[in-house]
C-alpha cells in the first residue's frame, strides 16, 4: 500500500510562519481530511504538494523514495492529481476533449480518431459511475459539479507508460457545488476509495468532512494540532481543534423572543417568476424564514423574484401592506438588501476598494444634493458598518480581491446593512466560508434579527437553516410546499420533508 | 518594487518623452508658445479620449466617434449652406452625435449587441450618411462662415513674446472645460461611480440595484456628444468639412486611453490618466516632427511606444500576481 | 527613402541665387499616397538636394488638421519655408502662424490664397482648350458631342468652361449631353452606365460624333461603353484629361480614346522648389500663380 509522507516541512512568508514542523502520511485507499481555519497553512501545503511553492525545509517520500520539491511534473509522476475548486474548463470543447486535454488525442492515419477519443472517455466516465454525462456534449452545456466531477474522471486516462493517479487532492471541491452535485462528488469519492486510491480531502464543510474521510487531521497557525481517525473524534472536537477553544454551540440563540401578534413586514402571495412556479408567505419583523429544498427546487428564484431581478409574472409581493417595486433598483431603495450566491461573479467587484463596494447600491443617497460625492460620507458608512460585521481588513481602500472569502462575505452584509433594510434577504450567506468568519456571520444575523430585520435565508446547510431560522419553507420543484417550525427538527427529518411528496396535486 | 514600478513605470516614461525632447530641442520644445500649439493640436483628440473614458470605464467602448466626428462636421457644413446661423448648425450637430449616442447605447444595453460589433456598424452607417449629406464633396470656401473658421483661430491673448502675440487658443478651452467636465461627472457624481461599478462586475450592480441598463445607454451619449463636439472643432480649425475628415480620431484616442490606463493604479481608465496619454501622444508628434523624424518613421515609433508602455504595464502585473501566488 | 533627404549644407550648390546657404524646407501633404504627389515631392527633393538643401518630407495620411499641427511645429521648429500640398483654406489657421512667423508657404499645386506667396501647378484652362479644340478639329467642327463635367470641385470646373466656349464657338457642334457623374467609385463606373443610355438613347452610327471628358475616368468609362455596345468602329473620338496610366494604355492601344493632357508633375516640384529659391533669396513675386506647361498626349508620342 502506498504511503506519501510529508517530514517536518516548514515554510514562512517574512515573519510569518505558514507551516512549522509539519508531519502528516497519506496512505492510499482512504479519505484523510485536512481542516483549519483560513491561514492555518492548508494551502500552503498544498501548494507545496503540488510543486507550486517550495518549502524552507523538510522532505516528502513517497513509500520512503524521496520526491522532489517544487516540480510538479515530479509529484504528478508520483501518482499525485490535484482537483482544485477553480476550474479551468475550456468551454466550446466537448467533454472528451476535455478530459483529454493533458493527453494527446488518438488519432487514425493522422486524423483524430473522435470514435476512440469519445468512447474512451465514456469508459473513464463509466467506471466512476457517470454514465449520465455525454463524452460528446459541449463542456458549457455541463453544471460546475459536472465539470469537476469530468475533471475527476479525466485521471482516470492516462497515455501508455504513465502510472495510474493514486492520491488524489481536493481542495474545497464543493465550494461551488450545490448539493446534489456534491451528493455526485461523494459518491465519485467513495468510487475512487473503492477503486484502491487515497484521496487528501480539504474543506470548511463539516458535515462532508464527517461523512466521508476516514482519518481528520488539522492544522492551526501553520502547526499540526491532531491526526485522528474519525471514530475518535466529532465535531466539536474537531471545532476546539481549529480554534483552540470551545464553542458553546455553532448558532447563537434568540435571546428576545418573536412577538408573535407582529403584522407581517413582508407578504408574498402566489408569487411566480421563471423558475418559481408558486410561493405564498407573511415574514414577520424579526423572524428569520429559512428556505430549504433540494438543489433547483427555487430557493434561490424566490429570493430573486421578490428582488425583481426575475420579472414576476403573476402573484404580488407587498412590504409593509404596500406593494413592492418590480425592479431592483427601487426594491434596494423601498428598504430591502439582497446578498447573492456568487460572491465573486454576482456580488463584488473585486479590483476595487473595500468603500467602494459597500456603497454601490447607496451612491445617491451617500452624495451631497443626490448627485455629487461625498467620499467622507462614504468612508464613514464603510467603516461603520465593516466594524459592525467584525471585518478584518487593512485598509478600507484595499481591494476586495485582497480579502479572505469570509472577509469578502462580511463586506456583502456590510452593503447591504448600509442601507438600513426592513427585510435582508441571503442566498447561500456561508459558502465557502471558514469555521470562524461564519460563527461572525452567524452572529451578525442573529443580531440583526434581534433588532427587527426580517431575514429570508436560502441556504443548502441543513444546520445552517435548523440552527439559525424560526421557521423553514420547504421549496419542492419551483413550489413552497410547505413551512415548518425550525424547532426540534434534525438534519435528517429536514431533508426528509425536501423528498417527501406532497398531496398538493392529487388533492387539487 | 514592482508596485512602485506598475505605479509610477508609466509616468516616469511620460516625462521621460519630455525631457527627451527638452534636451534634444533646447530651443524650441519647452516654449509657451510651442506648448499652447500642442494644446491646440490635441485639443480634439483629447474630447474624443476623454468622453471615450466614460464609455470604456465600464468596459465598453466607442468605435464609431470617428465617422460620427465626420458626420457632425458635415451636418453643420451643410446646414451653413442652407443659410443657418452658425449657432443653431452647431445645435443641430451636436443634436445629431446625442441621438447617435444613445443610438448605440440602445443597440449595446437594450438590444446587447457587443460594443464592438454594434458600433463597428453605427460607425459604418453614420460614415455613410457623412458621405450621403455630402455627396462625397468637402465643404469648404465661401461655404462656411468665416466666423466658424475664426473660432479656430482665435482665442484670449495671454502675454506676448518676440513682439507676437500669444494666445490661448479657443479649440484648447473648450478642451478644458470639456475634460472637466467629464471629470466632475466620472470621479465626483455618483453616477460616475456607477459606471465604474459596472465597469468592476456588471452582474454585481445589477444584484445591487444599479440600473445597469439606463446607465450603459446613457453613457453611450457622452461620446456620441464627444464625438460631434470634436468633429466640429476639427471642422472649424480646417474650415472645411469632408466626409472622412474625423475618421482618424477613433483610433487615437482608444490608444490614448490605454496609455492613460498604465498610469493609473488600479489599471483603470481614468479621466487625467487620459489626458496624458493624449499630452504623450501630441508630444510624440509635436517633438518628433520638429526633429525631422520621417512620418512614417514617426508613426512606427507611436506604435511601438503604445506597445512597450501597454506591455510593461501588462508585464508588471504579470510579475505581481506570481508573486502572490 | 526617397523622398527626404538629408544634405546638411556642405554641397557649394549652384541654385538660382547663387549663395550656398543651406537652407531648411518642410514639404507638408496630407496626399502623399497619391501618384501625383509623389511625383511632386519627388521632383522637389530632387532640385532641392542640388540647391543643397535640408528637406523634410511631412505626410499626414488624409489628416489635414494634422497638416495645421505640422505647419505650427515646423514653425516652432524655425524652418527658412514651408511648401504644403493642400487646399490653403483648408488649413488657414497653419499660414497664419507660419506669416506671423515670417516664414515664407509655397503651395505645390495647392490653389490661391493671400497667405501663399505662389502656387505652383499645371494651367487648367490651357488644358481644358487643347483637348476641346483638339476634339473639335478631329471631327471636323460638326456632330454631337458627349461632355462629362464635374462643377462641384473647382479645379475641373474650370475645364467644363473652356470646353463649353470652345464647343459654342463651333456652328456645327452640338452638345448631346452635360453629364455630372457619381465620382464616389473613382467615377469610370457611373459614366459607363450614363454613356450607355446615350447610346441606347442615339443609335444612329454617327449621331454621336465625340465624347470630351474633363478628366480620365469618365473618359475610360466612356470607352468601355461604347466597346460594349459594339460601336467601337463608328469612330467616336474620346479625350480625356491628366495622362493617368490606364488612359495612356487606352490611347497606346490606337482605339477610340484618342488624347489627354499629361501634366508635368516633376516639373511642378522643380519650379515649385526654385520659387521657393527666389523668396528665400528676398525676391518679390509679381505672378503668383505659376504655370508649369503641359503636353498633349496621342498615339504619336505616348510611348515617352
Amino acid at each position: 500500500m502506498k504511503v506519501l509522507d510529508v517530514q517536518r516541512v516548514s515554510r514562512s512568508f517574512g515573519p510569518v510562519h505558514a507551516l512549522r514542523d509539519v508531519s502528516l502520511a497519506f496512505r492510499a485507499g482512504e479519505v484523510h481530511a485536512l481542516m483549519g481555519e483560513n491561514g492555518a497553512g492548508k494551502s500552503t501545503l498544498i501548494k507545496a504538494l503540488a510543486g507550486v511553492d517550495r518549502p524552507d525545509a523538510g522532505s516528502l517520500m513517497l513509500d520512503g523514495a524521496p520526491v522532489p520539491w517544487g516540480s510538479p511534473s515530479a509529484v504528478q509522476a508520483a501518482g499525485l492529481r490535484f482537483i482544485h475548486q477553480e476550474l479551468h474548463p475550456v468551454r466550446g470543447l466537448s467533454v472528451a476533449e476535455n478530459m483529454y486535454l493533458d493527453h494527446s488525442y488518438p488519432t487514425r492515419l493522422g486524423l483524430v480518431n473522435w470514435r476512440t477519443l469519445n468512447e474512451k472517455a465514456r469508459a473513464a466516465l463509466v467506471r466512476l459511475n457517470l454514465g449520465h454525462i455525454d463524452p460528446r456534449a459541449p463542456m458549457s452545456d455541463l453544471g460546475a459539479g459536472d465539470q469537476m466531477l469530468v475533471r475527476i474522471a479525466a485521471t482516470l486516462i492516462h497515455d501508455a507508460g504513465e502510472e495510474a493517479p493514486w492520491l488524489y487532492v481536493m481542495d474545497e471541491p464543493t465550494a461551488a457545488l450545490t448539493g446534489e452535485e456534491s451528493e455526485h462528488l461523494f459518491s465519485v469519492v467513495d468510487e475512487l476509495v473503492k477503486r484502491g486510491a487515497g484521496v487528501l480531502y480539504v474543506s470548511h464543510r463539516m458535515p462532508e468532512v464527517l461523512r466521508l474521510s476516514a482519518r481528520v487531521s488539522v492544522l492551526r497557525d501553520g502547526e499540526h494540532i491532531s491526526t485522528r481517525p474519525l471514530a475518535e473524534t466529532d465535531q466539536a472536537r474537531i471545532i476546539h481543534d481549529m480554534t483552540g477553544r470551545d464553542l458553546g454551540g455553532l448558532f447563537p440563540s434568540r435571546e428576545k423572543p418573536l412577538d408573535p401578534k407582529a403584522a407581517p413586514v413582508l407578504s408574498v402571495r402566489a408569487l411566480r417568476a421563471g423558475p418559481l412556479r408558486e410561493a405564498s408567505f407573511d415574514l414577520a419583523p424579526g423572524e428569520v424564514l429559512g428556505i430549504g429544498g433540494l438543489s433547483g427546487s427555487g430557493r434561490g428564484a424566490l429570493l430573486r423574484a421578490i428582488l425583481g431581478d426575475l420579472t414576476r409574472e403573476g402573484g404580488e409581493v407587498q412590504l409593509d401592506r404596500k406593494n413592492l417595486a418590480r425592479h431592483p433598483a427601487d426594491v434596494w431603495s423601498q428598504g430591502i438588501a439582497y446578498v447573492p450566491r456568487e460572491r465573486a461573479s454576482e456580488g463584488l467587484m473585486l479590483g476595487r476598494s473595500i468603500t467602494e463596494n459597500i456603497a454601490l447600491p447607496h451612491l445617491s443617497r451617500f452624495a451631497r444634493g443626490g448627485y455629487f460625492l461625498d467620499p467622507r460620507r462614504q468612508t464613514g458608512a464603510a467603516d461603520e458598518k465593516g466594524q459592525r460585521v467584525r471585518l478584518k481588513r487593512a485598509s478600507l481602500h484595499q481591494p476586495c480581491a485582497e480579502l479572505s472569502g469570509g472577509n469578502q462575505q462580511k463586506v456583502l452584509f456590510a452593503r447591504a446593512l448600509a442601507g438600513k433594510p426592513r427585510v435582508l434577504l441571503l442566498d447561500e450567506p456561508t459558502r465557502g466560508v471558514d469555521i470562524g468568519a461564519r460563527f461572525d456571520l452567524y452572529r451578525i444575523i442573529r443580531s440583526l434579527s434581534e433588532e427587527g430585520i426580517a431575514v429570508l435565508l436560502a441556504s443548502s446547510d441543513l444546520l445552517e437553516l435548523i440552527g439559525l431560522s424560526d421557521r423553514i419553507a420547504i421549496m419542492q420543484e419551483g413550489r413552497l410546499t410547505g413551512i415548518i417550525d425550525a424547532d426540534g427538527l434534525t438534519e435528517g427529518s429536514l431533508l426528509a420533508q425536501f423528498y417527501e411528496t406532497v398531496d398538493e396535486d392529487q388533492a387539487a | 518594487m514592482t508596485g512602485m514600478i506598475r505605479r509610477f513605470g508609466g509616468l516616469l516614461g511620460m516625462v521621460a518623452v519630455i525631457a527627451f525632447f527638452a534636451i534634444n530641442l533646447p530651443e524650441t520644445f519647452l516654449t509657451a508658445r510651442n506648448l499652447l500649439n500642442i494644446s491646440q493640436q490635441i485639443s480634439m483628440l483629447a474630447v474624443v479620449a476623454v468622453t471615450m473614458t466614460v464609455v470604456m470605464v465600464m468596459g465598453d467602448f466607442d468605435l464609431s466617434v470617428g465617422a460620427m466626428a465626420s458626420l457632425a462636421g458635415v451636418v453643420a457644413a451643410m446646414l451653413f449652406l442652407q443659410g443657418w446661423s452658425i449657432p443653431a448648425a452647431l445645435a443641430v450637430a451636436i443634436g445629431v452625435g446625442l441621438v447617435g449616442g444613445l443610438f448605440n447605447g440602445v443597440m449595446v444595453s437594450l438590444v446587447g449587441i457587443l460594443p464592438f460589433v454594434a458600433t463597428l456598424a453605427t460607425l459604418t452607417v453614420f460614415s455613410g450618411l457623412a458621405f450621403m449629406i455630402s455627396d462625397g464633396r468637402t465643404i469648404f470656401g465661401r461655404d462656411i462662415p468665416e466666423a466658424f473658421g475664426e473660432f479656430a483661430r482665435g482665442g484670449p491673448v495671454i502675454g506676448s513674446i518676440d513682439e507676437r502675440v500669444l494666445v490661448l487658443p479657443n479649440l484648447t478651452l473648450v478642451a478644458i472645460v470639456v475634460a472637466f467636465l467629464v471629470w466632475v461627472v466620472l470621479e465626483q457624481t455618483s453616477y460616475g461611480r456607477r459606471l465604474y461599478a459596472i465597469g468592476g462586475n456588471r452582474e454585481a450592480a445589477r444584484l445591487a440595484g444599479l440600473p445597469v441598463v439606463w446607465l450603459r445607454l446613457s453613457a453611450f451619449a457622452f461620446t456620441g456628444i464627444g464625438a460631434a463636439m470634436a468633429g466640429l472643432m476639427y471642422a472649424s480649425r480646417v474650415a472645411s468639412a469632408n466626409p472622412t475628415q474625423g475618421d482618424g480620431l477613433m483610433l487615437t484616442a482608444i490608444a490614448a486611453v490605454f496609455l492613460g490606463m498604465t498610469i493609473t493604479r488600479d489599471g483603470q481608465p481614468r479621466v487625467l490618466a487620459t489626458l496624458a496619454g493624449v499630452v504623450i501622444l501630441g508630444v510624440l508628434d509635436n517633438g518628433l516632427t520638429q526633429m525631422r523624424v520621417d512620418s512614417y518613421v514617426r508613426e512606427v515609433l507611436v506604435g511601438a511606444i503604445i506597445l512597450l508602455a501597454v506591455g510593461l504595464s501588462a508585464l508588471s502585473r504579470h510579475g505581481f500576481s506570481l508573486r502572490r501566488r | 527613402m526617397i523622398f527626404r533627404t538629408t544634405l546638411a549644407g556642405a554641397v557649394m550648390a549652384v541654385g538660382l541665387t547663387g549663395t550656398a546657404v543651406a537652407q531648411d524646407v518642410a514639404v507638408i501633404t496630407p496626399y502623399l499616397a497619391q501618384p501625383g504627389t509623389q511625383f511632386y515631392v519627388e521632383g522637389f527633393t530632387a532640385q532641392a538636394e542640388e540647391l543643397g538643401w535640408t528637406t523634410n518630407v511631412i505626410d499626414t495620411a488624409g489628416d489635414v488638421a494634422a497638416v495645421i499641427s505640422r505647419i505650427e511645429d515646423v514653425v516652432t521648429q524655425g524652418v527658412d519655408a514651408i511648401v504644403i500640398n493642400v487646399d490653403p483654406a483648408q488649413v488657414g489657421a497653419g499660414l497664419r502662424t507660419a506669416a506671423d512667423a515670417g516664414i515664407p508657404v509655397v503651395g505645390m499645386d495647392a490653389g490661391s490664397d493671400p497667405l501663399v506667396a505662389a502656387n505652383i501647378t499645371s494651367n487648367g484652362y490651357a488644358m481644358a482648350a487643347e483637348t476641346a479644340v483638339y476634339v473639335a478639329n478631329r471631327i471636323s467642327g460638326e456632330g454631337g458631342v458627349v461632355m462629362f463635367t464635374f462643377d462641384p470641385f473647382p479645379p475641373v470646373q474650370v475645364r467644363g468652361v473652356i470646353a463649353d466656349a470652345v464647343f459654342a464657338n463651333f456652328p456645327d457642334i452640338e452638345v448631346l449631353d452635360r453629364i455630372t457623374p457619381d465620382v464616389s467609385d473613382g467615377g469610370i463606373a457611373d459614366s459607363r452606365a450614363q454613356m450607355e443610355a446615350l447610346l441606347a438613347a442615339n443609335p444612329e452610327p454617327g449621331s454621336i460624333a465625340a465624347v470630351w471628358a474633363a478628366w480620365d475616368q469618365p473618359a475610360l468609362g466612356a470607352l468601355q461603353a461604347i466597346e460594349a455596345a459594339g460601336r467601337a468602329e463608328e469612330g467616336i473620338v474620346i479625350t480625356g484629361i491628366d495622362a493617368n496610366p490606364q488612359a495612356r494604355d487606352a490611347i497606346a492601344q490606337g482605339g477610340n480614346f484618342e488624347a489627354s493632357v499629361a501634366q508635368d508633375f516633376q516639373g511642378i516640384g522643380a519650379a515649385t522648389a526654385d520659387t521657393v529659391a527666389r523668396l528665400i533669396a528676398g525676391e518679390e513675386l509679381v505672378q503668383r500663380v505659376i504655370y508649369v506647361p503641359t503636353q498633349l498626349v496621342t498615339s504619336a508620342n505616348v510611348g515617352e
